[in-house]
């Protein structure tokens, strides 16, 4: 069994450091392999490596280990290290930010509910009470409250529904007062932030050429 | 085993305590074995109001700290052969002598002798509001028709559902002024029932002489015609589990006077 592989590509060189094998052994194979190499071809030029780890995780003091090896030989560098898997915890997250949540709870004064991805909402926010998520909100509930979309910074998330009983609504980093508005022009069913960062409306058709992203349907499936 | 109710409002001056001493009263004159808890530490005034103020030995501090047993501080009403005792709040202290973990035991150990043990809490969400419901089975929540008291009520209900409690907070509206009200100038029950949206359990209305008894040491639930008394009274029979409809609002001040006589001719 072959702890590290080399191997050529199109785009460089590929190091495939296999996951079954110990990682004290893995650094000890890794610097004989990179020692063979300097000694085959003494003055070649500037080389960067992918670094595959398969199914292992490296933690950061691994990552700091490898990167040492590498950096004793001059010319050698680390271009990137990828691994086949990922921490539950951050695929959790992904799936979060990527999923549309439906929400049918009060939320009471003084409550601030945070949700990670897009919101949509049945349940009613009381006033004083905030709304928050990272992605778009869709309102079919009452919003008496504050209803934040792209939290903290993302100003091309928007919010649909009736948002003339709210008290404010906010995208991004943009705020607006809905009882400071003029009373003729009361906010149309689409909130978004414009390309001159002011915090606009409009009906709801005018969403697909809006944010045509919304409705496109990524990768394969 | 009883159950313990913690009465709360958030906004102070509401009628939290004038509610646990007439709610306790209510209970008592039902037969059920009642302990009143004054959790509002620094300022207390349950036992004025029940006018127990002068015989106070131990309050809730002494029990918490060992220096008293409970039985020690428990005081009796003696208007109510042995159905309504009271455990006062210290004075000369404050809010954080008292740990939520020794009021839930102090609570616990009162649940296993009374029916009922009702807490006043005192104003605000600080500590003192984390003794008052570490120990509550339930919660009801006090809040007059008017948009600050009802507002803090809402934060208080959000504050509620986040603890573990056996139901749903419950809803007092007090000091409803009817004429008010008939005029459009206050906020009526229902509108201050769909803003909280939690289940309304009674409605008091505002009457001069809830404060004259309330000086006197005197609840009013003790004056069988009063209408205030009245809604106190409805809120035990409806804890209870009793079916009692809302008093009406829509009464004049001469219709209230022939529902009096009414009230007298049922008493004969």
């Amino acid at each position: 069994m072959q702890a590290v592989t080399l191997k050529g590509h199109k785009e460089g060189f590929e190091i495939i450091l296999d996951s079954r094998v110990n990682f004290a052994e893995i650094t000890s194979e890794l610097e004989k392999l990179l020692k063979e190499l300097r000694m085959n071809n003494a003055n070649q030029k500037q080389t960067a490596f992918d670094i595959a780890t398969g199914m292992r995780l490296l933690t950061a003091e691994e990552k700091k280990e490898i990167e040492k090896i590498v950096s004793r030989f001059e010319g050698f560098s680390i271009h990137r290290i990828t691994a086949d898997v990922i921490r539950t915890d951050v695929a959790l997250d992904l799936m979060n930010q990527r999923s549309t949540h439906r929400v049918g709870r009060v939320v009471r004064n003084g409550q601030v509910v945070t949700i990670k991805g897009d919101v949509l909402f049945f349940g009613s926010v009381h006033q004083g009470g905030i709304l928050q998520a990272t992605g778009n909100i869709y309102v079919l509930g009452e919003v008496q409250g504050i209803v934040h979309a792209g939290y903290e910074d993302n100003t091309r998330a928007v919010i649909v529904g009736d948002l003339n009983t709210a008290q404010q609504v906010r995208i991004g980093d943009v705020v607006t007062i809905v009882a400071d508005r003029p009373a003729d022009e009361p906010l149309d069913k689409v909130v978004y932030v414009s390309d001159l960062h002011n915090l606009e409306s409009t009906d709801v058709h005018t969403l697909m050429t809006l944010r045509p992203k919304l409705f496109v349907k990524a990768g394969g499936f | 085993m009883g159950k313990a109710i913690v009465i709360t409002s958030g906004k102070g001056g509401v009628g939290k305590t004038t509610t646990t001493a007439n709610l306790g009263t209510a209970l008592a004159l039902l037969g059920k074995k009642v302990c009143l808890v004054d959790l509002d530490i620094g300022l207390r005034n349950l036992d004025v109001i029940l006018g127990l103020d002068n015989r106070i030995i131990y309050n809730i501090v002494d029990v918490a700290e060992g220096r008293a047993r409970l039985q020690q501080a428990l005081i009796k009403d003696k208007r109510f052969n042995d159905k309504l005792f009271l455990i006062a709040a210290a004075q000369n202290t404050d809010k954080s002598s008292l740990r939520p973990d020794q009021a839930k035991a102090i609570v616990d150990q009162l649940k296993e002798e009374f029916d009922y043990v009702l807490l006043d809490c005192p104003a605000g969400i600080e500590q003192g509001f984390m003794n008052a419901v570490a120990g509550a089975d339930e919660a009801i929540v006090v809040t007059n028709p008017e948009i600050a008291s009802v507002r803090d009520a809402d934060r208080v209900v959000g504050l509620l559902e986040q603890q573990d409690l056996d139901r749903a907070p419950m809803l007092v509206i007090n000091r409803i002024r009817r004429h008010m009200v008939n005029d459009g100038q206050m906020m009526d029950v229902d509108e201050v029932t769909r803003q909280l949206s939690i289940q309304l359990i009674g409605i008091i209305f505002d009457d001069d002489q809830v404060i004259s008894s309330s000086n006197e040491g005197q609840p009013i639930v003790l004056d069988e015609n009063n209408i205030a008394g009245k809604g106190y009274r409805n809120i035990a029979r409806r804890l209870e589990g009793e079916t009692v409809p809302l008093l009406n609002i829509k009464v004049e001040e001469n219709q209230g006077f022939f529902s009096k006589m009414f009230s007298w001719f049922k008493r004969s």
